[in-house]
């Protein structure tokens, strides 16, 4: 008990040295639902759309496919791509003329065929604020499912490797390249290819009865910053690790319960911080009656501390950090889809909302 | 104080520790003296209990580290080689967490807490944060935390690596002021010089095998008062064992081959410097060429050469 306190006072301790974090899982959902708020009360339900400048040095095979990665499918609505040269990119990001400029550095494709450490550049249009958070989040999932990539294709990369520094690429080698691809994307599509992200802005339902519509955005709003939080305060299980402070503990008799309960009690007091603040703000904006309010944070912070420790265990198994945000990421963008936080369950098709209602998300927005 | 009993532990195939035993006495410093990769570390992690040893038994302060895991837990302090720290939060909150870890509290923890500040030399930045301190200033509050609960037997892996030889010197003088109060200290390093002037008994270890075991007196004694000669350059090989073993018979030396390359050969004997010349005169008479000598009188470093036939630090 005593230890549990202890370890609850240690982590909020130095959780306080990064408030800067917390305040931003905070302030991101805030904003998206200022936003949201706006277009409906607007009413015109136009999808917003942007402009990303890509400036491709490296001019590769590769470096074109991330640049397609942008104009595919329903972002390719909502963002439409445009190839510029750096000065150019520069200008017009600067002047406000796009949501974000992508750099893909010369050698780009080269780098990454070798493994090598290599930046991709994305500057985003401070001014505006859901498209560059898509953009950012999309130049993410590319980098990490290449890391995949690259770790799976190894033997084929190697090939064409030597095929290519050879200059002599016969067909029979290619083919057979293609083929033994195939194969492995195949085994392992349900691995590599996460549900796809959806972004989707939705007309508002005509016959809507009294509730004003974004109204019912408010509570996937406030649980996407607990979603946040959840998952940025559970990468702490990956510090502890790195740092060596769980091995000390485990050469130490202090219990590794006290330990992991006050970790998460830790989580549910900056959980319960930002689901107070975040609701208090939702409420006065929308006029709830506050007798809600202690049933809805409770709520809030159970949810939130449950997926803290679901989000910790991923961490604890995970054989690596990188791996581990992957599949976090991969859990948490679904989630927060399915779950309501775009859109109110009533607007989904059916069998999604049925199982939507059943994530923590979904549990509380359909209230 | 700390006993262990042919400790082994295997990595699937691999055998890390090799059957290894000592015991550790109340009031002095035990040192484990051994090249990287010799198995200090494994050793060490098996009484600490991060590890699960293969098979053996290892107890500490009477207590099983395996049946009676949190007591024999209880009585350890543990400074590991890879620094374990809470880098954002504050030296004196790292202090205090650990102290209750180990069951400190009220008045005592902060009694213990501001003496260990003293004693690492950090009173005075006890509220920054870690990660703003010089690599050093962090081996020493590893340090420090490994021993705020002042626990009867201690486990120093390493401590030294990394730190500059002034707070080297600080580092000593805190382990013999534990050793004074009646600590048991498991001391490893892989500088003879440290466990020279540190302990009081060593264990010598390579490849996971003791290989030999003693006070530091003891150990010199089995060295003999022998100098260490080594000569680099060419060395036919059976031609120069033949021309040893002749300067052997007819001079009547305590002349010993040790290690044989073909550029290198490394010999033993007392009072070298005075039988060089003859030494020179056999191996050139056997189509050796010398081109560098060096000659070393007798201490730990030797002892490790003349068992293992290598050097202790290549
Ligand atoms: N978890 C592990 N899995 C496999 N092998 C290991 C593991 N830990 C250590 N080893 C191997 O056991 C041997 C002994 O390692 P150990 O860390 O005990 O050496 P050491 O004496 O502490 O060396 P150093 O002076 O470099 O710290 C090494 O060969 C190492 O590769
Ligand atoms: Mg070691």
């Amino acid at each position: 008990m005593n230890f549990l306190l202890s370890a609850l006072i240690k982590d909020l301790a130095r959780w306080r040295e990064d408030a800067a974090a917390i305040l931003l899982w905070m302030a991101i959902p805030l904003m998206i639902g200022g936003l949201i708020t706006s277009l409906m009360d607007g009413g015109d339900g136009a999808k917003p759309s942007g402009v990303l400048l890509i400036a491709d040095l490296d001019d590769s095979l590769l470096s074109g496919l991330v640049a397609g990665a942008y104009s595919q499918g329903e972002l390719g609505e909502l963002i439409s791509v445009e190839s510029v040269t750096v000065t150019e990119g520069t200008e017009k990001i600067n002047a406000g003329d796009a949501s974000g400029l992508l750099i893909i550095p010369e050698g780009f494709g080269d780098a990454f065929l070798e493994s090598k450490p290599v930046t991709l550049t994305l500057k985003t249009n401070p001014s505006q604020i859901i498209l560059p958070g898509i953009i950012t989040d999309v130049t993410e999932i590319l980098l990490d499912a290449g890391f995949y990539a690259e770790q799976l294709f190894r033997d084929e990369i190697e090939v064409i490797k030597a095929a290519v520094d050879d200059d002599n690429i016969d067909n029979a080698v290619v083919a057979s390249i293609a083929v033994a691809m195939q194969q492995k994307i195949e085994a392992a599509a349900p691995y590599l290819f996460p549900p796809a992200i959806d972004i989707e802005v939705v007309e508002p339902p005509a016959d809507e009865p009294g509730v004003p519509l974004a109204l019912l955005y408010l509570p996937g709003i406030i649980l996407m910053a607990i979603m946040f939080a959840a998952n940025g305060l559970a990468s702490d299980y990956w510090t502890e690790r790195e740092q060596g402070t769980l091995r000390r503990l485990v050469s130490s008799p202090g219990r590794l319960a006290g330990f992991l309960g006050g970790k998460s009690l830790a989580a549910g007091v900056v959980i319960a911080l930002i689901g107070g603040l975040t609701l208090i703000i939702g409420f006065l904006y929308h006029g709830v009656a506050w007798a809600k309010l202690p049933s809805s944070l409770a709520w809030v912070t159970a949810s939130g501390v449950a997926l803290f420790d679901w989000f910790g265990a991923i961490q604890m198994i995970a054989p690596t950090q990188h791996s581990a945000n992957l599949v976090t990421s991969m859990l948490l963008f679904p989630l927060l889809m399915v779950g309501g936080s775009f859109f109110p369950l009533a607007a989904l098709p059916g069998w999604i909302a049925a199982f939507g209602r059943k994530t923590p998300n979904g549990f509380i927005t359909d209230r | 104080m700390l006993i262990v009993e042919d400790l082994v532990k295997q990595f699937g195939d691999f055998t890390a520790v090799e059957c290894i035993s000592f015991e550790a006495k109340k009031g002095s410093v035990f040192g484990l003296l051994g090249p990287n990769g010799a198995g200090k570390s494994t050793t060490i992690n098996c009484i600490s209990g991060l590890l699960r040893p293969t098979s053996g038994q290892v107890s500490v302060a009477g207590f099983d580290v395996q049946k009676q895991a949190r007591s024999a837990k209880s009585s350890l302090g543990v400074v590991p080689q890879e620094l374990a720290l809470y880098e954002d939060l504050p030296a004196i909150d790292n202090l205090r967490f650990w102290g209750k870890a180990y069951g400190l509290g009220g008045g005592k923890l902060e009694s213990r807490v501001s003496a260990v500040l003293d004693t690492i030399g950090l009173a005075d930045r006890a509220k920054e944060l870690p990660k703003k301190f010089s690599g050093g200033m962090k081996r020493r509050l590893n340090f420090g935390c490994g021993i705020v609960h002042s626990p009867p037997v201690m486990l120093l892996d390493e401590p030294t690596v990394g730190v500059d030889p002034q707070s080297r010197e600080r580092l000593f003088e805190m382990v013999r002021a534990e050793r004074d109060k009646g600590t048991c200290i498991l001391y490893t390093t892989h500088y003879m010089e440290e466990a020279e002037r540190l302990c009081d008994s060593l264990a010598i270890i390579d490849h996971g095998k003791l290989i030999a075991q003693g006070s530091v007196a003891e150990l010199s004694a089995q060295l003999g008062a022998r100098d260490v000669l080594q000569l680099s350059g060419a060395f036919p090989s059976d031609e120069t064992k033949r021309a040893i073993g002749s300067l052997v018979d007819s001079s009547g030396l305590d002349l010993e081959l040790i290690a044989q390359e073909e550029d290198s050969i490394t010999l033993t004997l007392s009072s070298a410097s005075q039988h060089l010349p003859a030494i020179f005169q056999a191996l050139s008479g056997a189509g050796g060429k010398i081109s560098e000598t060096s000659l070393r009188s007798p201490n730990l470093e030797t002892l490790f050469l003349l068992l293992t036939g290598k050097e202790l630090r290549e």
